[in-house]
């Protein structure tokens, strides 16, 4: 725990529980950021004591105002920076002599806008960490607190919202103003709302680390478009999710792949940082969204519903297409169609029309009123085998769709244990319905497939709860000496790239299976190493300047006798020196072939924000073509190399499926699970790729068929 | 013109613009932090010192003078 961190974690409570605020750079032109700051904090009804700060003002909205911070006699728990910004330092170091704790700088005009604002983001930084003064901004919107206790909206957001339980982060103040008004319109509230911009100081996981702590916070959503240290947001967010129970969504912006065509390896034009954000985040439990209405959508499903106990859902609809279309979501997001009990058949048959289908979906038929949707909610609520309850509505002529929402608000509260979902179809007619689900904290869909979507998220976060994270482990028998020998004279020799032959020996430190292998710089050389080996084998070029030897003709498999070694060796040699002239030939590199298996790949990146990264997936020459690879931070345990295998499409054949016999899976997590070791200690290992992997049929193993390191 | 004259004259200007006493600015005062100008009187200071020494100052470097004792310097360097 840094000592910052320790410093923030001390003064949030002073950012979100002031007891008095000064509004620094306060004006009285209505219209303005300044103003309307200290206007929403006043007419909030902000219950602490407020200062506006103001040069050239005597008052502002009637509160007298004073020249500086400084002047002021009472104590500030939470300053409000809204000066240009080539002189927020300056109102930043009064806040620090006068003992303010508490900084938002709302302000522009900062690393966004080049090298001047960066230089000027660095004194703020400075000086808050001479007065251990915490700062949140420059370039944000502010915090909004809907605690009631305490009213503060301190930003400059056109309304407070609604009190609720979802805590709100966002790296932009200008998505959190859109947020807030999608928000309000759904009757969505929140419990903090804090948009902490270029975070020069507090970042994600300062506020994430509150958030998680915060009793009025249920749930939690970022905005973010950066992450600088993605490790300590998987941890904070790991420890939140697993200790608190709390769901984090993110919105990720910046799905790019810029910057991965440039990789050598494989694995480095696989991973694109976004590939990885995304592994991150499922290794952390974190629930990655696409938009801004998918998270809402299954944050409304976190906030209102007590989570289900399993994915059995029971599908209660006036309209058979739209049960049929949430049936057809349903099942392709992983869930189950209840299968009513003996009970709940008799009675719905009992009560409900003989056109109605009383097996799952309910089909309430399409002149339904409440009392109908009374029964069928009512007897799937009861029913053992139920989850979870959808109820969908078509508006026909005699379809009283108030009413109906009223039964579901009510019918729902008598049975509080199980979630219910809604999907009043349509737009217009159907609002008035809407509204009263909303009002009363019932999650509601516009289309079902969204409703099956939300269901799914919030149960698989449920099913994940329940297992217990296991620790990677550590091997002990390995040469990590050698390793780091080998790495650290190619990197002082200056070098980029390590050949086969090195490679395979920093990768056999690591305890990982690889053949009997030699150096030939003769042909009488290549055939003595042949021999002893064994045939057949493979002979493959060595150069520091050739990472694709396959593109060179550098390779001939299957050699089965001396003679044919000794004509391998000289193609070898040809093919290179006429199709890379330039390449500076080390010598041969000879291995025993390999018995056919599959070919997998393994692979190591190094990530600016996340750090060491394992890839698995398809390997041979069609790596890049079928992309059937997934990633991990590393180090990895035995369950997250599980989950990484049963990811793929190449689980399938891995796993013995259309008549391939099963292969060694044992064998490859026991690989990953060291290279993932291998990827922590060896920071030197900028990429890495095994490919391929040759994995044989079950307790047979696997063999590390060609490797490269790029430094 | 000296720097003192230039110093004076300033002052006398400033005041005049943002509506304040002169005897309140400082010969350091920041005319933002300290003396409360606002973006439009930023331009408007120009103006005004343009008219008051009449110069014809460069608008982008005249906007980056923060303070009373940088412009005195600034004025006084189209005298030099």
């Amino acid at each position: 725990m840094t000592t910052r961190f320790k410093i923030h974690k001390k003064n949030l409570k002073k950012f979100i529980y002031p007891e008095s605020v000064a509004i620094i750079g306060a004006n009285n032109v209505k219209g303005t950021v300044p103003h309307d700051i200290l206007l929403n904090i006043l007419n909030t009804g902000f219950n602490g004591k407020i200062f506006p700060v103001s040069p050239g003002e005597k008052f502002i909205a009637e509160v007298k105002a004073y020249k500086y911070v400084v002047d002021i006699a009472d104590p500030i728990d939470l300053a409000i920076i809204v000066f240009p910004s080539s002189v927020c330092h300056l109102a930043l170091e009064q806040c620090g002599q006068k003992g303010i704790k508490a900084v938002i700088i709302i302000s522009a005009g900062f690393k966004e806008v080049g090298e001047a604002g960066l230089e000027r983001e660095k004194k703020l930084k400075e000086i808050a960490e001479k007065y251990d003064m915490s700062v949140i901004g420059p370039n944000c919107l502010g915090i909004i607190n809907t605690d009631p206790g305490l009213n503060l909206n301190a930003s400059f957001a056109r309304k407070m919202p609604e009190e609720g339980n979802i805590g709100f982060l966002s790296q932009s103040g200008a998505l959190c103003t859109a947020v807030l008004d999608y928000a309000r319109a759904k009757h969505i509230g929140f419990s903090k709302f804090i948009s902490f911009g270029n975070k020069v100081d507090i970042n994600e996981i300062d506020l994430l680390c509150y958030l998680g702590d915060d009793e009025k916070t249920k749930i939690i959503l970022i905005y973010l478009e950066e992450i600088r240290d993605g490790r300590a947001l998987m941890k904070t967010a790991s420890d939140i999710i697993s200790k608190r129970g709390k769901p984090i969504l993110i919105l990720k912006a910046g799905r790019t792949k810029a910057g991965a065509s440039a990789a050598a390896s494989h694995t480095g034009s696989l991973a694109g940082s976004d590939e990885i954000c995304d592994a991150a985040f499922e290794q952390a439990g974190i629930i990655r969204c696409d938009n801004i209405e998918e998270m809402f959508n299954n944050a409304i499903a976190f906030a209102y519903q007590p989570l289900p106990e399993n994915n059995r859902i029971a599908i209660i609809t006036n309209a058979g297409g739209p049960g049929v279309l949430t049936t057809d979501a349903a099942i392709d997001e992983g869930l189950e169609l209840a299968g009513f009990s003996e009970e709940t058949i008799k009675i719905l048959k009992k009560n409900l029309p003989t056109t109605a289908n009383i097996r799952n979906p309910i089909d309430v038929v399409g002149d339904a009123r409440d009392d109908r949707y009374n029964i069928a909610m009512s007897n799937a609520f009861k029913d053992d085998n139920v989850d979870g309850v959808f109820v969908i509505l078509t508006p026909q002529s005699m379809t009283d769709i108030d009413l109906i929402a009223h039964e579901v608000v009510k019918v729902s509260g008598q049975y509080n244990n199980k979630p219910v979902y809604t999907s009043f179809m349509g737009e217009a007619d159907v609002s008035v319905g809407i509204d009263i689900l909303q009002r009363n904290k019932i999650p509601h869909y516009s289309l079902p497939e969204n409703m099956c979507k939300s269901f799914a998220c919030v149960y698989n976060f449920k099913k994940r709860s329940n297992h217990k994270a296991v620790e990677p482990k550590v091997f002990a028998e390995i040469d990590k000496i050698m390793a780091h020998t080998v790495l650290d004279e190619a990197i002082k020799t200056g070098r980029s790239y390590l050949p086969e032959e090195e490679s395979v020996r920093i990768i056999e430190s690591y305890g990982l299976p690889v053949l009997e292998n030699g150096v030939a710089n003769s042909k009488e050389q290549a055939v003595h190493i042949a021999d002893k080996i064994g045939y057949p084998v493979v002979m493959k070029v060595i150069s520091d300047d050739i990472v694709h030897k396959f593109d060179v003709k550098g390779v001939v498999l299957n050699i089965k006798s001396a003679k044919e070694v000794q004509e391998a060796y000289t193609s070898i040699r040809e093919n290179v020196e006429h199709l890379r002239h330039d390449a500076r030939i080390k010598g041969i590199f000879i291995t025993k072939m390999i018995p056919a298996g599959e070919e997998v790949i393994l692979g190591i990146k190094r990530d600016p924000s996340f750090g060491p990264v394992i890839m698995f997936g398809l390997g041979g020459i069609f790596v890049e073509i079928f992309k059937d690879v997934c990633f991990r931070v590393a180090p990895v345990s035995k369950q997250v190399a599980s989950s990484m295998i049963q990811q793929l499409k190449t689980y399938q054949i891995l796993s013995g499926k259309r008549g391939n016999p099963p292969r060694d899976i044992e064998a490859i997590l026991d690989c990953i699970m060291r290279l993932s070791q291998m990827a922590v200690e060896c920071p030197q290992i900028q990429e890495l790729d095994i490919n391929p992997l040759i994995v044989l049929d079950e307790n047979k193993g696997c063999f590390v068929a060609d490797a490269k390191i790029m430094l | 013109m000296d720097k003192k004259e230039v110093q004076k004259r300033v002052k006398n200007v400033v005041a005049k613009v943002l509506k304040i006493n002169e005897a309140e600015i400082s010969d350091d005062a920041n005319f933002i932090f300290d003396l409360g100008a606002g973006s439009l009187q930023s331009v408007q200071l120009i103006a005004a010192f343009e008219e008051e020494f009449d110069i014809e100052m460069d608008e982008d470097k005249a906007l980056e003078v923060q303070t009373i004792s940088d412009s005195v310097d600034f004025i006084a360097s189209y005298f030099e």
